[in-house]
């Protein structure tokens, strides 16, 4: 047992030491007399980053809603705070109890980011657990983890005894339920392992077994003990009966996203072909409007919170959504809450609507065009025209507002340098749409913030057999965008190159990379996320030691009879189907929305949602 | 017609951790889910109306802490008191409501009871020094040297276990005198690492009389 009175004292010496307190409203402590199962769920980043967490918020509830389950929030701690644990050997501690949880029966990782899988190791480290699921026995933690990242699990396959593949309030508590009944038969890490592999969506990597061709690419990864060949994610029938939180933990200290959040639908009807959320989350499911309406209502009672959001890959997608804000509206404006919309489309909206919402005051307005042209923009199935961008930013401009954000990716497959342009063109655009406007502000000018982020090609996109373009060449481009543009009303900021390769090695990685994983943490790398901490050079330097050229993760074009690190993972969405979107990329032909036609990408396969909806 | 409701409250435990700034955020939470009929500001950007009296340092724990609250209709104050201990997070505690007599800049020291881990001695030689000088950062960040040995004349020092515990009332607003100057004069005296645990155990006005 560590000592509960020296942490305190450390609190004292840290930067927002609310961070580590515990002790929220609404967190759950329970008497450790009638808890079977303890569930340390970790967040591989900080406190802001995953207290902000949707999916995080709904499991934690979700697990404490069972008595006999303890679930309890875990941070990376900052490197204040790491380095007082180090020095004083306290033992990474979950926030309910202050319990190390090196003593629970679970560590629960959600991987959102490939950038996290240093912070997620040094968890396990700081926890006093061994990395490599083959040196743990029974006596340690079993090490599970979910998530988006978990598509394509196996550079971090060696250190994670169990993986939850897509949707995880069902799959995880069938999990936990057989771990009690192993528990009380007497348990054997192995037996309990196997008997998870039978369940729907569970991936044990132990019980698969890759194999390499000379040229480094996979040849098979063949079950070992009889376990299925190939493993289904999981997904929630009806989210109108699924397990939802009637509370959040609300944090003291400002975080990221503070707010109720409202989950409306799950999946995406767009099929953008960069988009990996767009594909493994099929098929489009709606929650009803009474649903929604109850869950947020109960939410913001609960918590308190002044403002909550709808949350969705696409909020502007849901079939009755005038219908929900005018019920929201209805409770929400009595009681002085906010509902904030991210990335919306008010085109459609009737001004009486914008305006009750606020929307264009508070969270100014923001477009996602991706890339600078209409050809390009069908290249990529990103059903957002010119015209639409125009007709909405005029509007806006007309209700008196004066700043617009831009949302690109560069990297796109077939972009030429005349895309890059149309980027700048578009912006100059938006510009003239300011100064068209004969009641514009007095005195003000208009401010085009665009952001370029490096497209990352990932596992399950129609994109996953082509290369991300060199650094080298991303910063030509880069450095072409900034000579593109010709006024000052226009901003540019992108993203760093160097962390886009590294995504992209880790996200079509193979397990090969858990031997560069574990020599990174070795060498102290932590929280790469996070600028100030990543370290190119010796990220590479590792790489070379290994003898692994990134490159051939990164840059390579794959052809389509290639074997994936992930072609034994099933995520409805067929591989025919992304090959055909594919080839309908290089011929920059767009592909309709599930709403408008199907186009048979395999989810129907659940026969749910969007898939048996009268079109 | 609008009232200012004054609470007194406790904060301790897990609850001293929480910042001031973080403090304001959280009690406007705590008072939606305790569905007490806040008024708000009116104009663009309408926020509830909700002050304190006097910040409290990061760490340290008070026994009567104010806030004042504006209403929007009337409640029974016992109604208010109980209805805020439903929704507050561990470590506070709603004592009572009143209407404000004072006004905020009333306010004018606070008693505390101090907690230091090192031997009275130390203590009472430190305070028997002609002068005890500190260096405090102003409000505009510049350092400058200050005499607190005034301010804690008539501090009352006793053994407290292995350790030593200092009574003490101190000025609050213009020229405020933390507590923790203490320790950290101790600190310059001495090679030894010490903690000070702080307790504000009430807020007075001039007469020495209960603030709120």
């Amino acid at each position: 047992m560590m000592n509960k009175e020296m942490l305190e004292d450390l609190f004292l010496q840290v930067q927002k030491p609310a961070r580590y307190t515990g002790g929220e409203l609404n967190s759950v402590a329970k008497d450790l007399a009638d808890v079977a199962v303890r569930f340390a769920f970790c967040f591989p980043d900080l406190y802001e980053v995953g207290m902000s967490h949707l999916g995080m918020k709904i499991l934690y509830a979700q697990f404490n809603n069972e008595p006999d389950v303890w679930c309890e929030r875990v941070f990376s701690p900052d490197t204040d705070m790491e380095a007082l644990m180090r020095k004083h050997h306290i033992p990474l501690f979950g926030l309910e109890s202050r319990d190390p949880i090196r003593e629970f029966d679970f560590i629960g990782f959600t991987v959102q980011y490939e950038l996290c899988y240093t912070a997620m190791l040094n968890m396990l480290d700081l926890a006093g657990v061994p990395l490599r699921a083959a040196d743990r026995d029974e006596s340690f933690p079993l090490v599970v983890a979910g998530g988006p990242c978990v598509c394509n699990p196996e550079p971090i396959a060696d250190f994670v005894d169990i993986f939850f593949l897509g949707e995880g309030e069902e799959v995880d508590l069938e999990v936990i339920n057989l771990y009690k009944e192993h528990k009380k038969k007497g348990y054997s890490k192995k037996a309990f392992l196997r008997a998870c592999a039978d369940i729907e969506g569970v991936y044990i990597p132990s019980l698969y077994e890759p194999s390499y061709n000379e040229d480094g690419t996979i040849k098979a990864v063949e079950p070992l003990d009889g376990v299925k060949p190939t493993v289904r994610k999981r997904i929630i029938r009806d989210l109108n009966t699924c397990y939802y939180p009637e509370y959040f933990v609300v944090p003291y200290t400002d975080i990221v996203h503070d707010r109720a959040m409202s989950e409306i639908f799950r999946g995406c009807i767009r099929g953008c072909r960069f988009c990996q959320a767009g594909f493994i989350y099929r098929p489009v499911r709606e929650k009803s409007v009474d649903t929604i309406d109850k869950q947020s209502h109960d939410l913001c009672r609960s918590t308190g919170y002044e403002e909550f959001s709808l949350s969705s890959l696409s909020t502007s997608d849901y079939t009755k959504l005038e219908e929900l804000l005018d019920r929201l509206l209805d409770w929400a404006e009595k009681e002085h809450t906010n509902i904030s919309l991210p990335s919306l489309r008010v085109d459609g909206f009737s001004d009486e609507l914008v305006n009750r919402l606020n929307v264009l005051r508070r969270a100014g307005l923001t477009f996602a065009p991706e890339a600078g042209t209409q050809r390009l923009r069908d290249a990529i199935n990103k059903n957002l025209t010119e015209e639409e961008i125009l007709d909405t930013a005029a509007k806006a401009f007309r209700g008196g507002w004066t700043a617009v954000k831009l949302y690109f990716m560069m990297g796109l497959p077939t972009e030429t340098m005349e895309d890059i342009e149309g980027m700048a063109v578009l912006g100059q655009k938006i510009v003239n749409c300011f100064y068209a406007n004969p009641d514009k502000p007095k005195g003000k000018g208009v401010m085009v913030n665009m952001s370029a982020s490096c497209f990352v090609p990932k596992p399950f996109t129609p994109f996953q057999w082509e290369p991300q373009t060199t650094m080298q060449e991303l910063e030509e481009k880069q450095k072409h965008l900034v000579e593109s543009v010709h006024t000052k009303k226009i901003s540019l900021s992108w993203h760093d190159a160097k962390t886009s390769f590294l995504e992209a090695v880790l996200a079509r990685g193979d397990r090969r990379l858990c031997r560069v994983l574990e020599l990174a943490h070795e060498r102290g790398f932590n929280l790469d996320a996070w600028s100030e901490h990543f370290n190119f050079d010796a990220w590479m330097e590792i790489f070379r030691e290994i003898g692994l050229d990134p490159a051939f993760y990164a840059n390579r074009t794959r052809p389509y009879d290639e074997v994936f690190p992930w072609d034994h993972l099933d995520y409805g969405v067929t591989k025919k189907f992304l090959i055909s979107e594919n080839k309908k990329a290089h011929e920059a032909v767009a592909t309709p929305h599930c709403r408008q036609a199907c186009s048979g990408c395999g989810a129907a396969c659940w026969k749910e949602g969007v898939c048996v909806e009268n079109r | 017609m609008l009232r200012t409701v004054r609470v007194v409250f406790s904060k301790t435990g897990r609850a001293r951790f929480i910042s001031h700034l973080d403090l304001v955020r959280t009690m406007t939470r705590v008072v939606r889910r305790a569905e007490i009929p806040l008024w708000y500001t009116e104009g663009f950007n309408r926020h509830p109306y909700l002050t304190f009296a006097a910040p409290l340092s990061l760490g340290f724990e008070g026994l009567r802490e104010s806030m004042d609250l504006r209403l929007e209709e009337d409640m029974p104050y016992d109604e208010l008191v109980a209805r805020l201990n439903t929704a507050l997070p561990e470590g506070f505690e709603a004592i009572s409501a009143a209407e404000a007599v004072h006004k905020v800049g009333a306010l004018t020291a606070a008693r505390y009871r101090l907690r230091f881990d090192c031997p009275p001695e130390k203590i009472t030689a430190l305070l028997a020094q002609p002068e005890i000088l500190v260096e405090k950062r102003t409000k505009k960040k510049t350092m400058k040297t200050l005499d607190i040995r005034p301010a804690f004349a008539d501090a009352q020092v006793s053994a407290y276990g292995e350790g030593t515990k200092v009574t003490v009332t101190l000025p609050v607003g213009n020229d405020t005198v933390n507590p923790s100057l203490l320790l950290q004069a101790l600190g310059a005296t001495s090679d030894e690492e010490y903690h000070l645990r702080v307790l504000r155990l009430d807020l007075l006005t001039a007469d020495g009389k209960s603030f709120c």
